[in-house]
């Protein structure tokens, strides 16, 4: 117990220390009182906030779903709001809910992801048929359906096999499907070795559709859905 | 009396202008909360999570050290994390050197914790030209902001630790998923206005 508060207090001082260190580099350099401010950040300091800001427009884009054409449009109408109407929260408010509603009426299809490592094959061959994630697929369609991931042809694919399947048919198919449509490294892979994998912490590969947005979450179950339903 | 009135005139504009911080901060300090307390592994999580936002006023650590808290990596290596990610900190102050330069030590010091992203995009476009209003603008500024993402990252971790109940973060990020981009109108709109102010300035 003591030692948990100790290395919480650790924590906040360490985080404190750098954040703040940071925050003042700038004044600990250039802000005393008797030293003069140089005059290229005079001159500059003009414009050194617009393309600070212009940075932070592009890391927030970057947390958001920025495969998809949501955040652009509703950037574009965030500035046209405030091209016509100057009311900063107005903009931002409209902006916002827009973004939101296109996510999540119209972006049922951003929140796609796949994982293909050995430790989390996303492909799986059971008795019943062929699963992606957890919904059955024609075997023929597996490829098209890693297209659409982006997959690339040189990844490795693993492909978890039951242990309980005694037909090696469907098996074998997919495996020439794939070969078929350029993928050069597809593998079959048992549940004991899926789960040998898995103890040494894998790294965890995830390929996105269109979007990183709900990419978390997604990651329990995995659903695909063709385009236009 | 016509100072007070001044006062209150700059404190509602500073909370007007808030109002966009308010909407990411409240959600992404509770969501940053809960995870600390759901998943950061510690005991009296409110109070980590008071201090931590208190002090470090950075979204992306309070979310990102998460797992690293859990882990419980040596300080040295969250020192590391923490310079790598907040890098762009450092930036802000230049910009403000001038502005900022007459302003009373601990006065400076507060302002200096506040520059945060949010924080720094509405103080860097202000535009009240008199120096005691700009600063007394900023602070208002700073202090709402500030108390925002304290009591968002409070409250997130006591909801946790006293329903005693295991809030999926995830959940609420389904609910107030596509929130982040205010963060992003944000910046938009002042980058907007500031290109206007150069467009206009330059002819």
């Amino acid at each position: 117990m003591g030692d948990e508060i100790l290395y919480m207090l650790g924590v906040i001082a360490v985080g404190f220390t750098v954040n703040f260190g940071l925050r003042a580099l700038p004044f600990v350099l250039f802000g005393g009182r008797d030293r003069r401010i140089p005059t290229w950040i005079d001159r500059t300091s003009g414009f050194i906030s617009p393309v600070i800001i212009a940075g932070l427009i592009v890391y927030s884009y970057s947390g958001s779903a920025w495969r998809t054409p949501w955040p652009y449009l509703a950037g574009i109408v965030t500035i046209a709001l405030q091209v016509w109407k100057r009311n900063p929260l107005v903009s931002i408010v409209a902006g916002t809910a827009i973004y939101m509603l296109l996510l999540n009426c119209c972006g049922c299809a951003t929140a796609r992801t796949v994982e293909l490592d050995a430790a989390h094959p996303s492909v799986r061959v059971s008795t019943q048929g062929v699963l992606f994630g957890d919904e059955f697929v024609e075997p023929k369609d597996v490829p098209e359906i890693l297209e659409d991931f982006d997959v690339p042809h040189e990844r490795t694919i693993h492909i978890l096999l039951d242990p309980d399947v005694k037909d090696l048919r469907p098996a074998r198919f997919l495996m020439a499907t794939l070969s078929r449509a350029g993928y050069t490294r597809p593998v079959l892979v048992t549940k004991r070795h899926a789960e040998s994998v898995n103890i040494g912490k894998p790294k965890k590969t995830v390929y996105s559709g269109s979007g990183r947005q709900g990419a978390a979450s997604q990651k329990r179950t995995i659903r695909y859905k063709k385009a236009g339903e | 009396m016509k100072n007070a009135l001044e006062n209150r005139a700059l404190f509602r504009r500073a909370f007007v202008d808030s109002l966009p911080v308010l909407m990411g901060y409240s959600t992404m300090g509770f969501v940053a909360g809960v995870l600390l307390a759901a998943k950061g592994n510690v005991v009296l999580a409110p109070i980590w999570a008071l201090l931590s936002s208190a002090l470090w006023v950075t979204g992306t650590m309070s979310i990102a050290g998460v797992q690293p808290i859990s882990e419980r990596a040596p300080l040295y290596a969250f020192a590391l994390m923490t310079l790598a990610v907040n890098f762009r900190y450092c930036l802000y102050g230049f910009s403000l050197l001038k502005r900022w330069k007459d302003v009373p030590f601990l006065r400076k010091c507060y302002l200096i914790l506040m520059l945060t992203d949010e924080n720094y995009a509405l103080e860097a476009s202000c535009v009240i030209r008199d120096p005691g209003r700009n600063l007394r603008y900023c602070t208002c500024l700073s202090v709402l902001n500030h108390s925002y993402w304290v009591v968002g990252l409070t409250v997130g971790a006591s909801v946790v630790c006293l329903l005693g109940l295991t809030v999926d973060p995830e959940a609420i990020r389904r609910y107030t998923n596509g929130m982040e981009f205010s963060m992003a109108a944000l910046f938009i709109v002042i980058l907007t206005d500031q290109v206007r102010g150069i467009l206009s300035h330059g002819r």
